[in-house]
């Protein structure tokens, strides 16, 4: 094929496919970052990283997980070398919820801190994966490619985070905590 | 009404237990994001709320210009290439009528020129033998053969000529001998 024809074709993928990802690698990106400024860089990076590797575009079954992995991975690296920035989080969410509607604002009491506090405690993959799947809605399927597990692993990571979740409400409504 | 939050009693409960699709998780998050959650499910609005919370993380309008630039620089060097891009069919449209063209007077010229049309091309001739003496040969007794056979005949018109001579010398003989 002609390469010129080539690369509008796989610039209008790009755009119907790979650049509508933005939002979601942006918050999987500040989860790992807890920070704006770099999570967008770390997108950006991922964006035309996987833009570089159109030819490969052919042999991957899903564009969307193969750019998450890409951004995890990324967005680990840089955080490696900063460390120490998890104390942001809690500030700034709290802030930005100030900005949004009515029912955010009645939502916003001391359990969304302990549920907050309770997400973040959770351990690796069961946190990752219960991120995939409730923030970002993805298929059981896309998270055990990302995640490098199988979709019956992914299931019983899951279940054991919402289990702890489940728990910890019995726990705050029974203690108070 | 009642009946609305049993339904969303027995999905939360499936929930818990990862046994809800993605569609019915969706339902769960519309729900929770209402103002009017009962009483007994309020506990869980704000775990919900908080996941929903987080999908609203975005990036700025800006972000897809600068992205797009930074790939426009490989596209662009493309674009430059449009012309031959644009009319690069149309020349191959070309070249396929030439070659069909060119296949079509081939083809009229081999099914034409049959065995019975006049070869001039004397270039062309085959030998029929490969040893030339044997060639030699050949011909040569073809041609005294034929010259023989001329000689014969020749000799043949020859006697017949005498005979008839003879003959008519025998009848005028004959008739000198009447009288």
């Amino acid at each position: 094929m002609n390469p010129s024809l080539n690369i509008e074709m796989d610039e209008k993928y790009f755009r119907d496919n790979v650049l509508p990802l933005k939002d979601k690698l942006f918050r999987i990106a500040l989860r790992i970052t807890f920070d704006r400024a770099e999570s967008e860089d770390i997108v950006q990076d991922t964006l035309i990283r996987v833009w570089e590797h159109r030819d490969e575009w052919s042999e991957i079954n899903s564009i969307e997980a193969y750019s998450i992995t890409i951004c995890r991975n990324l967005a680990n690296d840089r955080s490696q070398k900063v460390e120490s920035h998890n104390v942001e989080l809690t500030a700034e969410i709290s802030e930005r919820s100030d900005a949004s509607n009515m029912d955010e604002r009645m939502i916003r009491d001391e359990r969304l801190g302990i549920i907050q506090r309770l997400m973040k405690q959770l351990p690796s993959p069961q946190k990752e994966i219960m991120e995939l799947r409730d923030i970002e809605g993805m298929s059981y399927k896309d998270i055990s490619k990302i995640l490098n597990f199988s979709e019956e692993q992914v299931k019983v990571y899951l279940f054991r985070a919402r289990q702890k979740i489940k728990k910890s409400f019995t726990n705050i409504d029974e203690y108070g905590l | 009404m009642n009946m609305d939050y049993k339904y969303i009693e027995q999905l939360l409960e499936r929930y818990w237990q990862c046994q809800t699709s993605l569609e019915e998780e969706q339902i769960l998050y519309l729900f929770f994001s209402q103002n009017d959650v009962p009483e007994n499910l309020r506990p869980y609005q704000s775990f919900f709320a908080y996941e929903r919370s987080q999908m609203k993380e975005k990036l700025g309008d800006d972000f897809d210009k600068k992205v797009l630039s930074h790939i426009n620089t490989s596209v662009v060097k493309a674009r430059k290439l449009t012309f031959i891009g644009r009319t690069m069919p149309m020349l191959k449209a070309a070249a396929m009528v030439a070659i069909i063209f060119m296949l079509g007077n081939v083809a009229q010229k081999t099914f034409l020129s049959d065995n019975n049309v006049l070869d001039y091309n004397y270039a062309a001739y085959k030998d029929t033998y490969s040893d030339p003496k044997m060639a030699y040969d050949q011909i040569s007794s073809a041609l005294q053969k034929i010259s023989k056979g001329m000689i014969k005949s020749e000799n043949k018109k020859a006697d017949s000529l005498h005979h008839s001579k003879g003959a008519l010398g025998i009848v005028n003989h004959q008739a000198v001998e009447n009288e």
